[in-house]
């Protein structure tokens, strides 16, 4: 019997009676149908279907959805609000970190959580967080760059 | 010369949609009615199948239809058509597919193929091309000769060579005889995989109409409709391919890979739209690898250094099915003996059957794998001459006047080798080198680099523009964005072509081969080349059309008239004019409403110049757009863990003309920080029988944020060249061919071994070291 679980994403409620195979990431993508989080591969090396699960970077791949019942969960999609991109959003569209894009979202939702808790967080923390995600088309140095510079705009947003 | 909008930087036009989650791939397509495949793979990787008992996952949950081979009817391929898209009697890699279940769900498929029982009789295993080719060997196809081949390719029948290409200049192996220093090696660039973050994935309908439709993440979508068109009996146009959005190429999803098998997986299924998408082991396993080169290379030098003969064999383990790999063989022959002049050359590329997935296009396309040994016996030939390899390198190199292997003679406009050589060696060796410390020894290396384009001489790309009534254009080719950025190219070279603001140029955002102008495929670092050219050609035509229509009003001669992006003007009077809004579809004069003229909208396509087939020895024009590049390290080896630091790597290429510079030193360091996971750290596994021990990514290393170099300098050169657009060069997939005997040049210059084979680990380096310590 397929248990009933409710949480909120990307601000509104939602119950869903996952199948018992599926984790968070075919929740999202299958039942919800929010597809900018990605899957790129089988065990959660990845990084591409990160999104914010209680204010934590989790990868959806293997997060069960018991873990999810109650929870407060954002993906991609609640990012930009009335069409204003995030400040993290509009770093990394404008300093070079997408190529094919596939990583992008992951990495994006990984810079949310870390900068929300933590804005001031030093370089080699961003350096960490940013290197559970495979990327195979930039080098990594505009990611880095992209990173840095939505630390910058998520402070300032902070200050006015 | 002065240009408006290329040569700056211009943020890429489907950047907010990709980081926004708007970005459609191929798995986000859901259709009405949408059914799921799973595929099984076999449990030998080369076997007879004696048995497939498919009757418990017919009856499993979900299930919509069990599939095996046992209806194909058709081989399949464009080069050979060797493939078939499900195993029939046997199977011949561990990955080929082997039977299907077609379900409700994904997770209904996937669960089904447990009850798929199959008996096999194994047979001998080859992962090695030099295995496969023993006298004793048993044949992995036994009829190869009855395949259809292009004309210019050559199986030698009864063995498991299936292609033969030779190259030979002047006396080829006698030249040797006038040589006074030899060197040679035995070189090794093992299977790799370009294992792009999204995975390969298709889905195809059969439609009650009679027509097929098709989604899929490859780069060739005018091949898969001519390929499916040509298995299912149809009308090309009755096929109908789209391409979304893909996350990553880097070479294996060009070519037909994965669409010809889920085709027939969906042809069971008449009238319901089939999806599969690979795992990451799948992706691995079951789609098209990269390498699995041994080349083995000699080079004959007089005693002042000048080349006079160069002999080199390529063994290429090509996998279960030749189709793919064959021109990457070619490649690796023609391309691999770098940018230098030789008197004499023989030069023999084997394309040989092997029970490994089939070998493919990944980036580079056999340039890395050949130019690894030369590049390597460049500085072990300095050292045999004691002669410093920055100038053994320089009086060989390939000039204006002077001729590669396959007897091209080069122009000016091929571009500067030395200057770009030069660039690098200022970067990278103008200080002296740190000295050995406690913790670290330290080394510096350099390769000189060649690319042609390696395609076809039929390759086409096509161009369509149109003027909308404000002024503003859409744009639309058949060039497939992977992520190389050629959506901000179309844009600004349609710009700079038509003179207008790069804000007013819409660029496509997906392929259907229903709409979209016909494009060979999206390979060989020919986009910017031939596609620019097609975009110039284009706006040519669009503003004489603007001016011709703008002429009757006016009553003038068309060449009477002045375009400058805005407006149509007296050539000796620019305040008679008409603005492109009143000519944009046709000219509609306002008493009356009786219109002249055209639609301001053209169509035009571009090839390469002087492209031909080889002859009997390889000579012709093969390359025709060649370019020159330089590439150079630092590195530091760790003497505790034998693990490799990379504190400099630099590039420069003689790019004729950068379009768009931060996504030129993006595509670089891209490019060379994949080389740099193939040099040190990835490498597909295989066991004896065929098993790939690796396939996933927390197995199969791809280089992290925390392995990229300390510094990366990226340089250009600007001499133009003369096929494409502003003189523009190609570079999507040059970055990947110096990394390899540069760093292992760095590390003979650090600790005095030579290194033939990559990857170079740290155990391999902690071994060396062990063992001068001893």
């Amino acid at each position: 019997m397929t248990k009933s679980i409710t949480f909120t994403i990307n601000g509104k409620q939602k119950t869903v009676a996952p199948h018992p195979d599926q984790k968070l990431l075919d929740v999202i993508r299958e039942d919800l149908g929010l597809t900018g989080t990605k899957r790129g591969c089988d065990n959660s090396t990845c990084g591409a279907c990160t999104v914010v699960l209680n204010g934590k970077a989790v990868k959806s791949c293997n997060t069960t959805m018991e873990k999810v019942d109650g929870a407060e969960i954002y993906t991609i999609e609640g990012l930009a609000k009335e069409g204003k991109l995030h400040p993290i959003q509009k770093a990394m569209s404008e300093s070079g970190a997408i190529q094919c894009g596939f990583c992008t979202p992951g990495i994006v939702m990984e810079l949310y959580a870390l900068l929300n808790a933590n804005p001031e967080a030093e370089e080699k923390v961003i350096l960490n967080a940013l290197s559970k995600h495979l990327c195979r088309c930039t080098g990594y140095e505009a990611i880095q760059d992209g990173a840095l510079l939505a630390q910058k705009l998520v402070q300032e947003n902070k200050m006015k | 010369m002065d240009y408006k909008y290329i040569g700056k930087n211009y943020n890429r036009p489907d950047a907010i949609s990709k980081v926004t989650g708007e970005s459609i791939y191929l798995d986000d397509v859901r259709l009405p009615g949408m059914l799921h495949a799973a595929i099984l793979r076999p449990d030998y990787a080369h076997a007879k199948i004696l048995k497939i008992d498919t009757s418990e996952a017919e009856k499993m949950p979900g299930v919509v239809k069990v599939v095996t081979g046992h209806k194909v009817d058709f081989v399949y391929g464009d080069n050979i058509k060797d493939i078939v898209p499900m195993a029939v009697d046997k199977v011949r890699y561990i990955g080929e597919p082997l039977a299907a279940v077609i379900a409700e769900t994904p997770w209904q498929a996937t669960a089904a193929l447990a009850g798929i029982k199959v008996d096999y009789e194994p047979l001998p295993v080859y992962v090695e091309a030099l295995d496969a080719m023993k006298k004793d060997a048993i044949l992995i196809h036994e009829k190869q000769e009855d395949y259809w081949r292009l004309p210019t390719l050559k199986p030698i029948p009864g063995t498991n060579v299936a292609n033969y290409f030779k190259v030979k200049k002047g006396e080829g192996e006698d030249g040797f005889t006038e040589a006074e220093v030899t060197v040679e090696g035995e070189f090794n660039y093992p299977f790799g995989s370009s294992a792009a973050i999204e995975p390969h994935g298709s889905i195809v309908w059969f439609k009650n109409d009679g027509s097929i439709e098709c989604w899929s993440s490859s780069i060739c979508p005018f091949i898969i409709r001519q390929d499916l068109a040509h298995a299912y009996h149809k009308p090309v146009s009755e096929v109908r391919v789209h391409i979304p959005n893909i996350g990553g190429c880097f070479g294996y999803k060009s070519d037909i890979t994965v669409e010809q098998t889920i085709a027939y997986i969906a042809s069971f299924v008449p009238g319901r739209p089939v999806k599969w998408v690979a795992t990451r082991k799948e992706d691995f396993t079951s789609t098209l690898l990269g390498h699995g080169i041994r080349v083995r290379m000699k080079i004959g030098a007089k005693k002042d250094g000048k080349l006079v003969a160069v002999k080199s064999e390529v063994f290429h383990s090509g996998g279960a099915y030749a189709d793919t790999p064959v021109n990457v063989t070619i490649g690796a022959t023609h391309n691999g003996v770098g940018p230098y002049e030789y008197q004499h050359a023989l030069l023999e590329g084997y394309t040989v059957y092997t029970n490994t997935p089939p070998v493919g296009a990944y980036r580079g396309y056999g340039h890395q794998e050949g130019q690894f040994a030369v590049e390597r016996l460049m500085d072990i030939l300095a050292r045999k001459l004691e002669m410093n390899p920055f100038e053994l390198r320089s009086m060989n190199y390939l000039k204006e006047g002077k001729r590669n292997a396959q007897g091209e003679l080069f122009w000016k406009t091929n571009g500067d080798m030395q200057g770009t050589a030069d660039k690098i060696k200022e970067a990278v060796f103008s200080t002296p080198k740190p000295k050995e410390d406690d913790e670290f020894i330290y080394g510096r290396g350099f390769a000189a680099i060649m690319k042609s384009p390696k395609g076809a001489p039929f390759s086409t790309k096509g161009c369509y523009m149109k003027m909308n009534i404000d002024g503003s254009i859409s744009v639309n080719m058949g060039g497939a964005e992977v992520g190389q950025g050629l959506r901000t190219v179309v844009k600004q070279l349609a710009a700079e072509a038509l003179l207008v603001p790069p804000e007013k140029i819409k660029v496509y955002e997906t392929i259907d081969t229903q709409f979209s102008p016909y494009e060979w495929q999206t390979i060989g670092s020919m986009f910017t080349v031939q596609g620019g050219l097609a975009i110039l050609r284009a706006a040519e035509k669009l503003i004489d059309k603007l001016k011709a229509t703008a002429a009757q009003p006016l009553r003038v001669e068309k060449d009477k008239l002045i375009y400058d992006g805005e407006k149509i003007y007296l050539k000796n009077d620019p305040s008679v004019f008409l603005t492109v809004s009143d000519v944009a579809r046709g000219y509609i004069y306002p008493d009356n409403g009786m219109t002249v003229g055209e639609v301001a909208q053209s169509v035009s396509d571009a090839r390469l110049p002087r492209y031909s087939n080889w002859d009997e020895n390889g000579q012709g024009t093969l390359g025709v757009q060649y370019t020159f590049g330089a590439q150079a390290c630092e590195i530091k080896i760790e003497k505790k863990t034998g693990k490799i630091f990379i504190d400099h790597f630099a590039s420069c290429f003689d790019m004729g003309k950068v379009i768009n510079p931060k996504q030129y030193r993006g595509q670089i360091l891209g490019g060379v920080l994949m080389a740099i996971g193939a040099t040190l750290s990835e490498e597909l596994i295989f066991d004896e029988k065929g098993v790939i021990e690796n396939p996933h990514y927390f197995k199969y290393k791809l280089p992290t944020i925390k392995d990229i170099p300390k510094l990366s300098t990226v340089d250009a050169l600007e001499n133009p060249g003369e096929v494409g657009p502003f003189g523009a060069r190609g570079v999507g997939e040059h970055p990947v061919i110096g990394v390899a005997p540069s760093i292992l040049n760095a590390i003979y210059d650090a600790i005095g071994v030579d290194f033939y084979e990559i990857p170079v680990t740290p155990d391999k380096i902690k071994a060396v070291l062990k063992e001068a310590n001893s």
